[in-house]
């Protein structure tokens, strides 16, 4: 099933144009890859998802995002509501320099999610249950979150976007400030988290899309050259572009 | 080829030395200015923490004093105590003619009658007994105990007399003269008379006129650099209002006093010479202080912060409310500190909007007339009494521990609570 489908989406930054006449289907409960070179747009076509571009005075918008089959670039899209459904992990693992349990809290007190401190402790729980992170922390969820080592912090960031139970979430190079153990954690972690989740991740490493996607789209130069399956893409792509970058001829 | 390298690394060697050297001497010129500064302060100030008491024996006269038997309190409130005590000081020398009694009576501060009235109304017992009591020596002769007057002046450039020199030397032969902590110091409102002066009034000023500043200043200046940094979009107006706060900071204070005194007093007739008009003068000049430092630490804030919490859902209100401002407010509360410290010195504006007139009483609200302590300084300075010199560098002293203060509590809060989660 379809859950985000992008129509000729522009992005223009002041007069320079990022991205060109993007339009890609997103399926439900799978893991979109969003590859590239540096540059190419794919971390810009990401944040049009949740509209965090509207964060940058210069950039405009344009086209339909269509998510649940309402356009989030339509006038009537609350921004908070929205965010409250699309969750976003950042490249820089960003904790809020508050305790872990505010952190993962901050998220459910704002959309009034808990009706008590009881029910509070829970989301808690199971939040830092999911992100693979509840058994190192328990015992010190009031120390501050910055105290933690990167790939933990990435864990909480991931704990803190799904504890408002986001339909999507948006990963933009999860992994690229972590070693290689805490990146295998992680991508163990999306593949869990896609049973209740609809992942988008953009990623440098066209060996984890490999690995965790099922779709795979390949930006270039602010266009879209190809997407399918990521089987297809990596195996057998239909544009000579795609070709030389997933063999590593440029990029 | 290989000699040039060598010749070069030598050179390379040399510069950073010579670097070095210059970056040491310019430490020590600003040390070596530093302490002469602060030892020219303490030579000259530290004199005047210390009070001189001549003890006289003082009969307590019923008669003298007009009062009946069994005085109520009233009474003894009510007494003559003038005659009783220039009779006590005309006892020094039995032997003094009329100029001499008066001479005598001039040892002593004007205040003399009031501590012998004190001295009863804590007793009433004595009453027809003597008492020896301690009375505040005049400031030349407090000056003379603490071996700052010139002695060997010619008689008539003095202005203590040989005579009283002679009385003087006697009672400290007979150990009845004594150096005290001088309380009435801090206690004091200011006084023509260097010996009963003390910076209890322009003490209250500073601190009314300070939590004026803080209190319009803060709130103006926060609420104006959290708009600009975090609301406001960046365009021509902007970034013209932006040019003419930093414009502002850079204004003479003395064009504020101006302001003060054309605006505050002139047109909305504020009470003149007290710490409201004076705050409100500073906080003008606090305030671009306050919203530059507010905006960099606003500025310091990770825009990573900004965009977790946004993605989170938060409002741009809750963001910056959540987040940005509690992390920016070590940097804030410093900045404002170092502000209010800058305010505390100011001595122009306050002498314009007439906080520089001779206030005696000590304030008990922002309302009421008062000094402030870079302004008693001035006053002091201007004064011609030796007395008046040592408490310019005291008062200097107080004003210099009250500015290590603020300064100091401004370093704790930015180094205890900024590192606290980094």
């Amino acid at each position: 099933m379809i859950k985000i489908k992008a129509k000729d989406v522009d992005v223009f930054y002041g007069k320079k144009q990022a991205l060109f006449n993007i339009s890609l289907d997103i399926e439900e409960n799978q893991v979109t890859a969003l590859i590239g070179p540096s540059g190419c747009g794919k971390s810009t076509f990401l944040r049009c998802l949740n509209r965090m571009n509207d964060v940058i005075d210069i950039c405009s918008v344009k086209g339909e995002i269509l998510i649940n089959d309402f356009n989030i670039n339509d006038k009537s899209c609350d921004v908070v509501r929205l965010r409250e459904k699309i969750g976003m992990v950042f490249q820089k693992p960003n904790p809020f320099p508050k305790t872990l349990y505010e952190n993962v809290s901050y998220g459910p007190t704002i959309h009034g999610m808990a009706q008590s401190k009881q029910e509070m402790d829970e989301i808690v729980e199971t939040s830092l249950k999911k992100a693979a992170l509840w058994e190192e922390v328990k015992d010190r969820l009031h120390e501050p979150g910055t105290g933690l080592s990167g790939g933990q912090q990435q864990r909480l960031c991931i704990a803190r976007a799904i504890s408002v139970r986001p339909e999507v979430i948006l990963m933009d190079e999860p992994c690229s400030a972590l070693d290689p153990i805490a990146t295998a954690q992680i991508e163990e972690l999306i593949d869990e988290l896609k049973k209740e989740h609809t992942i988008i991740i953009v990623t440098h490493s066209m060996a984890q899309a490999a690995r965790v996607s099922q779709n795979t789209g390949f930006f270039h130069l602010g266009q879209l050259i190809e997407h399918g399956s990521t089987d297809k893409i990596f195996k057998n792509p239909d544009n000579k572009k795609t070709q030389d970058y997933i063999t590593g001829r440029f990029g | 080829m290989n000699k040039n390298k060598e010749q070069l690394l030598n050179k390379r060697y040399k510069a950073e030395q010579r670097f070095r050297l210059y970056g040491l001497s310019a430490i020590f010129m600003a040390l070596l200015f530093l302490t002469i500064f602060i030892f020219k302060i303490f030579s000259t100030g530290y004199s005047a923490f210390q009070k001189t008491w001549l003890i006289v024996p003082v009969t307590f006269d019923a008669e003298l004093m007009m009062l009946d038997q069994n005085p109520s309190k009233e009474d003894l409130q009510d007494a003559d105590y003038y005659d009783i005590a220039l009779k006590s000081m005309a006892d020094l020398d039995p032997n003094a003619n009329e100029d001499q009694e008066n001479e005598l009576k001039r040892m002593v501060s004007y205040f003399f009658e009031k501590e012998i009235k004190n001295e009863l109304l804590n007793d009433p017992n004595l009453i027809g007994k003597t008492k020896e009591v301690y009375l505040t020596a005049s400031d030349d002769l407090d000056q003379v105990f603490k071996g700052n007057y010139p002695r060997d002046l010619p008689e008539d450039q003095r202005r203590v007399s040989d005579y009283q020199l002679k009385i003087f030397d006697q009672l400290v032969s007979n150990g009845k003269v004594e150096s005290k902590f001088n309380i009435s110091f801090f206690t004091n409102a200011d006084s023509r008379e260097a010996e009963l002066a003390g910076i209890a009034s322009s003490f209250m000023g500073s601190i009314f006129s300070i939590l004026v500043c803080l209190m319009i200043a803060f709130p103006v200046a926060v609420l104006a650099a959290i708009y600009l940094e975090e609301f406001a979009p960046k365009n021509r107006f902007t970034d013209f209002i932006e040019v003419n706060i930093n414009n502002l900071a850079a204004v003479p204070s003395i064009v504020f006093g101006l302001l003060g005194l054309g605006v505050l007093l002139a047109i909305f007739h504020l009470p003149r010479s007290t710490p409201l008009v004076g705050g409100i003068t500073l906080s003008l000049m606090t305030l671009p202080t306050i919203i530059i430092a507010a905006r960099a630490s606003l500025k310091a804030v990770p825009p990573s912060i900004r965009e977790a919490a946004l993605a989170m859902g938060a409002s741009r209100m809750q963001t910056t409310m959540h987040h940005t401002v509690p992390l920016s407010m070590p940097g804030t509360l410093s900045g404002t500190i170092i502000g209010l410290a800058q305010a505390l010195g100011e001595t122009a504006p306050l002498i314009l909007i007439g906080m520089v007139a001779f206030v005696n009483t000590i304030p008990g609200s922002p309302m009421d007339p008062a000094a402030s302590l870079p302004v008693q300084i001035y006053i002091w300075a201007e004064s011609a009494e030796r007395g008046f010199v040592e408490k310019v560098s005291a008062c200097i002293m107080v004003l210099l521990g009250f500015l290590i203060i603020m300064n100091l509590f401004a370093q704790i809060i930015r180094h205890k609570f900024e590192k606290k989660w980094s």
